[in-house]
């Protein structure tokens, strides 16, 4: 997969790539894999803290799993969290794409755009969060001033509706994340080969065929590495959701960590968190490895 | 950065874009410059219909209120350590786990790789526990350190390192390779120099992220003389039992996040530049 | 070159770092650690946790004690108290203040007060650090309400035997007012001691009932007719008459089950959802919107604008708590009226307490517990916790507290302060169950449900019923 092969010659098994290595394993051992190994040992046993006779853990095997596909609620939350990982991931990255070839231009004051674009990345999601929660406001909120302006005349109760609750947290999300894209495609605009341009532009080529067939397709690779990002990320940041909607209303917000957190620190029922635990780790280990091996595979 | 005609908006009406992009730039920000000229009106002021931005008057008597609710002078300090520590450390150990990954070829190589990576994929909820415990038997709780030892090893990091270090031109590696060099010659003649940019493009992101981080340090830390920022700021936004306090809510998220800003500012120019030759092609 | 140096420079800051974080602290922390982790450290540490001292010596410290000399007094001890802060007032400095007096009254105790954050991160902080195998505080203010969780988790200890020793501990419970000390008790026990409370109540703006010639509301019909009398439309904007947020909606709910003649809890087993009268306060919340017009449809997500809403006068009644009062004085130009919900029937009321109690935890060691004890007495003396009711807007807890004279003054000051105070004498118990955020959860679930018009209020009741049993049943045999 690289493309670079070399070994230290007359060895067979290298041992300086291992020691290379070694600091970030251990911490990442330590810190990491260690806990994720205990929270799938734990997911095959029954241990439920705040209920005396539970408290110590009895073996079940699959039993927390089958407990989670049967419960409406579980299956509500993955639904909830498909969409949310569908509706801001495509909608972050062409926003992020859209910002790049905006500001890729020599103009006087464009660093100021690209600073208005990039700068919701350094605050804090909770910060992020409470903003919003009053540009959501219904009536006098900024969101819903621009939306009527624009001459938008639905529902404005974002955090109350249950049809809107799971949208406007997607919301601030992609108004943070976009900015964050946005710089990965600026640096692979401004590596982009220009003879190959200059080609197209010879054989008269329209700007719009120039950039469906030329432009996308040379930022592959930084799309596969932003895809990568911004699918974990998305599973992972839900300190919003606790700022905005609580997971409601009636869990119409409720995603897979939202949930993960009610059952471990809530319910206090540590084998089913354990189980959803692992659900989430299997569910991002199987998307970024696929993601990898299909994009190493076609060598640009 | 020349206005080559690869961009698709650079030939069709260029001033309507230029007016577009600013536009779009402007509505960008205005949630932060929302929440900065509501941090300057008077708290007893409340937002209504029409009356969102600024109140009668400019005051700092948000700001002076904010601080005096929690030590943000200590909680500076120790975000500031806590940020600087794990970023020095990570960039040893994402730079040696990067080139690892990027020149050699070693059995286990992409098991060991997806290991690390794993380090991205686990929510901090799950971790919180264990981690705890593992912190409170290594004698570290409620440090700095504590806080910052997690974060050491760094996938994101390597992942980006390593994207970093493959664009090299094999050419250039093969020369260092025939001259002679020890894998230590390589990396910091031949890896390392066209890749500080990346390495300076994973110190912004990581440093926003632990300015930024809230739940593990409130956890790990019992005293002001190891808290974070964060902490002091969620005195603020959890008020459950009162309503919300615009003014001082936006005062105190601004008091936290404006180092970052004002450096980001200043620095503007010299990250995004650094950025633009990541290597990712 | 640029880049050896880069390193150099790296690898300097690294050492400076590590150095800086090892001394950088204020006071010499026998924890903080340098460079090298931990392990001279480690025996030390998990010794002093794990000994269980007897009565004497040495004094027992918590994790990064800040102990005063060891050439004190015998009994020495230092006690954390977790505290959340859930108002926009200098808890920490009143608190410090308070522990300032305490410590002078009781030089052999340290107090360390920590703060982290709203009840919620408290919780977790305390959870996260037993299950780690640390040392829990020796006292905490958590909700009143999570009294059936902290026992189930065996985190906490009764307090009867402290209650027994004092000079007339009966008199001091029933000093208490009896609202708050409704959640205090299971099993025959007292498990805890009313602290930070308060109560939902109504606030209105009195000079927009007096305009439209109106009497505060008295039931539940001319409470819906007053709301919608005063909503006004303004061209395309509606100025509702009444704001009543539910998006955490059980707290602001259940005094309209309690005026309609049922609460929604009996006792730590036994929910109420499927009752007529249980029922009929969520049609009668429907019906403000739908029938009379007189509130926003469905769900609202209004909390944290409820307060500045009516301040600003875009409402003329909002349901919120006690704890808004004195940001609602600062903010509103008119004159604020304070009163408990109307019942249904003519001439009733009706609120619900709420607010955080002060536990003692079972894993901190004998003589931190009752140091903590001492604590909590101290506190709660009239003086100080009528300045602290004064300082913080919560409600006085006690009746001797609402009889000294800087309470009696301030009660005459601020007269919505003494309604809120009378407001008490309707209230009901607050819902805390067996597995409360399950149940609390289930309920949130299909209440709101039933605003949004997804389930009508009789299936909503029912289904909630049925699932919250469920829930409770593992818990109640």
């Amino acid at each position: 997969m690289s493309t670079h092969q070399h070994n230290p010659p007359r060895r067979r098994i290298p041992v300086l790539p291992y020691l290379l290595i070694l600091p970030t394993i251990i911490f990442v051992a330590l810190f990491t894999a260690w806990p994720v190994t205990l929270s799938i040992y734990q997911s095959f046993f029954l241990q439920r803290l705040n209920i005396a006779k539970f408290r110590e853990p009895t073996f079940i095997g699959l039993g927390n799993y089958v407990e989670l596909f049967t419960d409406p609620s579980f299956l509500n939350t993955v639904s909830n969290t498909i969409m949310y990982v569908l509706g801001t991931i495509p909608v972050s990255i062409a926003i992020g794409f859209l910002f790049a070839m905006l500001v890729n231009r020599k103009l006087r004051g464009i660093g100021l755009a690209r600073l208005a674009f990039f700068h919701p990345m350094v605050l804090p999601m909770v910060s992020a969060a409470t903003i919003w929660l009053f540009l959501f406001t219904p009536n006098y909120g900024l969101f819903n001033t621009a939306l009527k302006f624009l001459g938008y005349s639905g529902p404005e109760n974002w955090a109350g509706n249950p049809d809107l609750a799971l949208i406007s947290v997607m919301i601030v999300a992609v108004w943070k994340n976009s900015g964050f894209y946005m710089i990965f495609y600026l640096a692979g605009l401004q590596n982009l080969p220009s003879d190959v341009y200059e080609a197209a532009a010879l054989d008269g080529a329209s700007a719009w065929q120039t950039l469906w067939a030329i432009t996308i397709p040379l930022l592959k690779r930084t799309t596969v590495f932003i895809v990568t990002v911004a699918f974990i990320d998305a599973f992972r940041t839900i300190d919003h959701i606790f700022v905005i909607t609580q997971g409601g209303p009636s869990d119409a917000s409720t995603v897979l960590l939202y949930k993960l957190w009610q059952v471990r620190f809530e319910y206090q029922n540590i084998g089913v968190a354990a189980a959803l635990t692992a659900i989430f780790v299997v569910v991002l280990l199987v998307f970024t490895v696929s993601n990898f091996v299909l994009s190493e595979r076609r060598k640009d | 950065m020349d206005n080559r005609p690869k961009n698709i908006f650079a030939r069709a009406g260029t001033w309507l874009m230029n007016l577009l992009t600013f536009v779009i730039a402007a509505i960008w920000a205005v949630p932060v410059i929302w929440a900065l000229v509501a941090s300057f009106r008077p708290a007893s002021e409340p937002m209504s219909r029409g009356n969102v931005w600024f109140g009668t008057h400019l005051t700092f008597e948000n700001y002076e209120r904010a601080w005096s609710l929690a030590p943000f002078g200590q909680y500076y300090i120790n975000t500031i350590v806590v940020v600087l520590l794990v970023l020095s450390i990570q960039l040893i150990t994402i730079t040696l786990a990067g080139f690892a990954f990027a020149h050699f070829k070693f059995p286990g190589r992409d098991v060991l790789f997806f290991f690390i990576l794993l380090q991205m994929m686990i929510p901090t909820t799950a971790l919180l526990a264990p981690n705890f415990s593992t912190i409170r038997q290594l004698g570290l709780f409620d440090t700095r350190l504590a806080i910052a030892i997690p974060y050491f090893g760094s996938a994101f990091g390597m992942l980006l390192m390593r994207q970093a270090f493959l664009a090299i031109p094999n050419d250039l590696v093969d020369a260092g390779i025939i001259d002679g060099c020890s894998w230590w010659q390589l990396l910091f003649h031949i890896y390392i120099p066209p890749s500080v940019p990346a390495l300076v493009a994973f110190g912004l992101s990581s440093v926003a992220w632990h300015w930024n981080e809230f739940l593990w340090p409130l956890v790990i830390t019992n005293s002001d003389k190891s808290r974070p920022l964060t902490t002091g700021l969620v005195r603020f936004t959890q008020l459950g039992e009162i309503g919300a306090r615009w003014s001082l809510l936006t005062a105190a998220t601004l008091m936290v996040v404006a180092p970052l800003f004002i450096a980001f500012l200043i620095f503007q120019r010299r990250f995004i530049q650094s950025y633009l030759h990541t290597g990712l092609k | 070159m640029k880049n050896k140096s880069l390193y150099l420079l790296f690898s300097v800051l690294v050492c400076a770092l590590l150095i800086i974080s090892g001394c950088a602290q204020p006071t010499p922390e026998p924890t903080e650690k340098s460079a090298e982790p931990a392990a001279t450290e480690a025996p030390e540490m998990t010794e002093e946790v794990v000994e269980e001292v007897p009565a004497e010596e040495p004094p027992e410290e918590e994790v990064p004690a800040e102990e005063p000399p060891e050439e004190e007094v015998a009994e020495s001890v230092t006690i954390q108290v977790f505290y959340p802060v859930a108002v926009d007032a200098p808890i920490a400095d009143i608190l410090k203040g308070y522990i300032e007096d305490f410590q002078a009254e009781y030089p052999n105790i340290t107090v360390e007060p920590v703060f982290s954050g709203g009840y919620g991160d408290v919780h977790t902080t305390i959870q996260t650090t037993i299950e780690g195998g640390g040392d829990p505080p020796a006292l905490a203010v958590l909700l009143a309400t999570a009294l059936y969780d902290l026992i189930n988790v065996d985190y906490i200890v009764p307090l009867d035997d402290y209650v027994a020793s004092m000079e007339d501990g009966e008199a001091y419970l029933d000093d208490f007012l009896p609202a708050f000390l409704s959640n205090s008790t299971y099993d025959d026990q007292t498990w805890s001691i009313p602290f930070q409370r308060s109560a939902v109540v109504m606030y209105y703006n009195a000079d927009m009932f007096a305009d439209a010639g109106l009497e505060p509301p008295t039931s539940w019909q001319s409470w819906a007719e007053a709301a919608q009398a005063l909503t006004v439309t303004e061209g395309d904007t509606v100025n509702w008459g009444l704001h009543f947020s539910s998006d955490w909606p059980y707290w602001l709910f259940q005094p309209l089950a309690i005026g309609s003649g049922q609460n929604i809890i009996k006792d730590d087993c036994t929910v109420v959802f499927d009752d007529p009268a249980v029922i009929e306060a969520v049609q009668f919340y429907i019906d403000l919107s739908e029938t009379y017009g007189a509130m926003p449809p469905g769900v609202q997500a209004s909390w944290p604008t409820d307060p500045p809403d009516l301040a600003s006068g875009a409402t003329a009644m909002i349901a919120h708590s006690t704890g808004s009062l004195s940001g609602l004085l600062d903010q509103a130009d008119f004159e604020l009226g304070v009163m408990p919900y109307p019942g249904k029937e003519e001439g009733t009321y009706a609120s619900v307490p709420g607010g955080g109690n002060f536990y003692i935890f079972k894993g901190a060691p004998p003589e931190q517990r009752d140091a903590a004890w001492k604590f909590i007495e101290f506190v709660t003396q009239p003086e100080y916790a009528a300045d602290f009711s004064i300082n913080t807007g919560y409600i006085a807890s006690r009746k001797s507290v609402i009889e000294t004279d800087a309470m009696a003054s301030y009660l005459q000051e601020v007269p919505q302060a003494q309604a809120a105070l009378d407001a008490l004498q309707y209230a009901g118990a607050e819902l805390s169950s067996q597995n409360l955020a399950e149940v609390r959860n289930i309920f949130h679930n299909y209440l709101q449900q039933a605003f949004n018009g997804e389930m009508s209020a009789v299936e909503a009741m029912a289904a909630a019923q049925q699932e919250a049993d469920a829930a409770l049943e593992p818990f109640c045999q």
